[in-house]
C-alpha cells in the first residue's frame, strides 16, 4: 500500500512555481530520501505531506486522505525541522512530558535514553539551544514519536559529524524495531544513502528521478582519459557530465549500460573506469548548465 | 569491516564477499545460522534492503538456504564452492591481467613463469 500518493501536484507562490506537476508514489513502511538542490521544493513539498500548506492543485493523498486540515493525518504525522518552536515557559523535559500523549506510539523509554546520552539539561528553555543542540532535540521527538509518517526536513544541520552518526545509527535501529514510512530531506545525500531504501530527486519542482538508492549507485560510471579513445568509446551514449582534464585528456560521466567485460576492455585502452559518488551524480542531473563553476572564471 | 562507500563495488555485493569470509575462516559454520538482513543492517547501518539483496545472492547461489520461519543457514558444502568459485574467478581474472601486463612490458612466457616461481619460493620461505 502507498503512503503517501502525488499526482499533477502543485504548488504556486504567485507566479512561481515551487511545485510543478509532480508525480509520484511512497510506498509503506520504506525509507525514503529527498534530494534537491537549494530551492528545488524540498521543503514546499514536504509541508504540504505534512498538512502545514495546501497544494495549489492536483491530488495529494497522505493514508488515503488529503492531508491538509486533516486531523487523522496529522495524528499519524509527525515533521521535524529546525524551526520547530515551544513555549519558553517549557522546558526541555516538560516538552517531552506534554508532547507524548498526542503521539500514540510515543517510546518514552527511548525518549529518556537518548535525552541523557546527548546529557541535554532537563531545566533548559528550547529557545536558548545552540543550533547543533536544537536539531539533535528535534531529532529526538522525530524518532520517540514512532509516527507513521516521519518527515525529517533536514535534520542534521547543525549537528557536529559524531552526533550525526549517532542520529542516522538511532534512527535505523528504532526503525527495525518499530517499521514506518520515513522521509529524510538532505544536502548530504554521501553520509545517509546508506541509510536509505528509495531516492526521489527533484529538481525546479519536477521530479528529476524516483529509483531505489541501490540502482542509483549503479547508474552511471565515470571514465577518464585521453579525449578521443574517451568519445570513440561514448560515441551515441547519453552524457550526463563532461569536463576538461588535462591537455588532451577528458573526464566523462556516463549510463552504465556496459558488461564487465566492455570494461576490461575500455580499462586496457589506458581510460580510467571510475565510481561516481551518488553526491556527484545528482548534482550533474540537476546542474543549470553543462559544465561548472570551473567556466564563470575562464569568461572574460 | 567497514564498507568502501566509494568503491564501484555495490554495497550489497560488498556484504555478500564478507560474508562468504565469514564462512571461509569458519567464523560461521556450516549448517549453522547466517545473519538475518536485520542484523546485518543494524551492524554496517545499511537499509534492510540492501543487506537482504546481499544475502539473496548467497541464497541464489546456494551458499546458504532458507529454513522456513527460522531464516538463513549456511550450506553443507558452502566453503569448497567458495573456494572453487574464488579460484576460478578471482585468480582466472588476476591472471588475464598479469599476463597482459607481461605483453606490454615484453616479458616472455618463459620469463614470466621464472618470476611466479621466484615469488612463490620467497613466499614460501616466509612461512617457514
Amino acid at each position: 500500500m502507498s503512503a503517501i500518493e502525488c499526482e499533477d501536484l502543485t504548488k504556486s507562490y504567485g507566479k512561481i512555481k515551487a511545485i510543478d506537476h509532480l508525480s509520484f508514489e511512497i510506498a509503506e513502511n520504506k525509507i525514503t530520501g529527498l534530494i534537491g538542490r537549494n530551492g528545488a521544493g524540498k521543503t514546499t513539498l514536504l509541508k504540504m505531506i505534512a498538512g502545514y500548506l495546501k497544494p495549489t492543485s492536483g491530488k495529494l493523498k497522505v493514508f488515503s486522505e488529503k492531508p491538509f486540515n486533516s486531523l487523522a493525518v496529522s495524528a499519524k504525522t509527525m515533521f521535524v525541522d529546525d524551526t520547530m518552536t515551544f513555549p519558553d515557559s517549557l522546558t526541555l523535559i516538560d516538552i517531552l512530558t506534554e508532547v507524548a500523549p498526542f503521539y500514540a506510539n510515543w517510546n518514552s523509554n527511548l525518549a529518556s535514553g537518548l535525552f541523557d546520552y546527548y546529557s541535554f539539561n532537563p531545566k533548559q528553555p528550547h529557545s536558548n539551544l545552540s543550533k547543533g543542540s536544537k536539531s539533535t532535540f528535534n531529532s529526538i521527538l522525530g524518532i520517540v514519536s514512532r509516527c507513521p509518517l516521519t518527515i525529517f526536513d533536514e535534520p542534521t544541520t547543525g549537528m557536529d559529524s559524531a552526533v550525526r552518526k549517532d542520529f542516522y545509527k538511532a534512527l535505523l535501529k528504532d526503525y527495525l524495531e518499530y517499521p514506518r514510512t520515513i522521509i529524510l530531506s538532505s544536502h548530504l545525500l554521501s553520509e545517509l544513502e546508506e541509510l536509505l531504501e528509495e531516492i526521489l530527486l527533484i529538481d525546479h519542482g519536477t521530479k528529476r528521478l524516483h529509483l531505489s538508492a541501490m540502482e542509483l549507485k549503479e547508474l552511471a560510471v565515470g571514465m577518464r582519459g585521453n579525449a578521443q579513445a574517451v568519445l570513440s568509446f561514448v560515441d551515441g551514449k547519453e552524457i550526463i557530465y563532461q569536463e576538461a582534464f588535462a591537455k588532451g585528456s577528458i573526464y566523462i560521466v556516463i549510463r552504465k549500460d556496459f558488461v564487465q567485460q566492455q570494461f576490461e576492455e575500455i580499462r586496457l585502452c589506458g581510460i580510467e573506469v571510475l565510481p561516481v559518488s551518488t553526491d556527484d551524480l545528482c548534482v550533474y542531473l540537476t546542474a543549470k548548465t553543462k559544465g561548472g563553476i570551473e567556466d564563470v572564471f575562464k569568461r572574460g | 569491516m567497514i564498507l568502501n562507500t566509494d568503491s564501484l563495488k555495490p554495497i550489497y555485493i560488498q556484504i555478500a564477499e564478507w560474508l562468504e569470509g565469514e564462512i571461509l575462516s569458519e567464523n560461521i559454520k556450516e549448517d549453522e545460522r547466517i545473519y538475518s538482513q536485520y542484523q546485518l543492517s543494524e551492524m554496517f547501518t545499511i537499509n534492510p534492503a540492501t543487506a537482504a539483496k546481499g544475502l539473496n545472492i548467497l541464497a541464489d547461489e546456494k551458499i546458504v538456504y532458507k529454513k522456513r520461519g527460522l531464516g538463513m543457514y549456511v550450506s553443507s558444502n558452502a566453503k569448497q564452492f567458495i573456494l572453487t568459485k574464488r579460484r576460478s574467478q578471482i585468480l582466472g581474472r588476476m591472471i588475464k591481467e598479469l599476463v597482459i601486463e607481461a605483453n606490454r612490458l615484453a616479458v616472455s612466457e618463459s620469463e614470466l613463469i621464472r618470476m611466479i616461481q621466484q615469488a612463490r619460493k620467497e613466499k614460501g620461505e616466509e612461512q617457514i
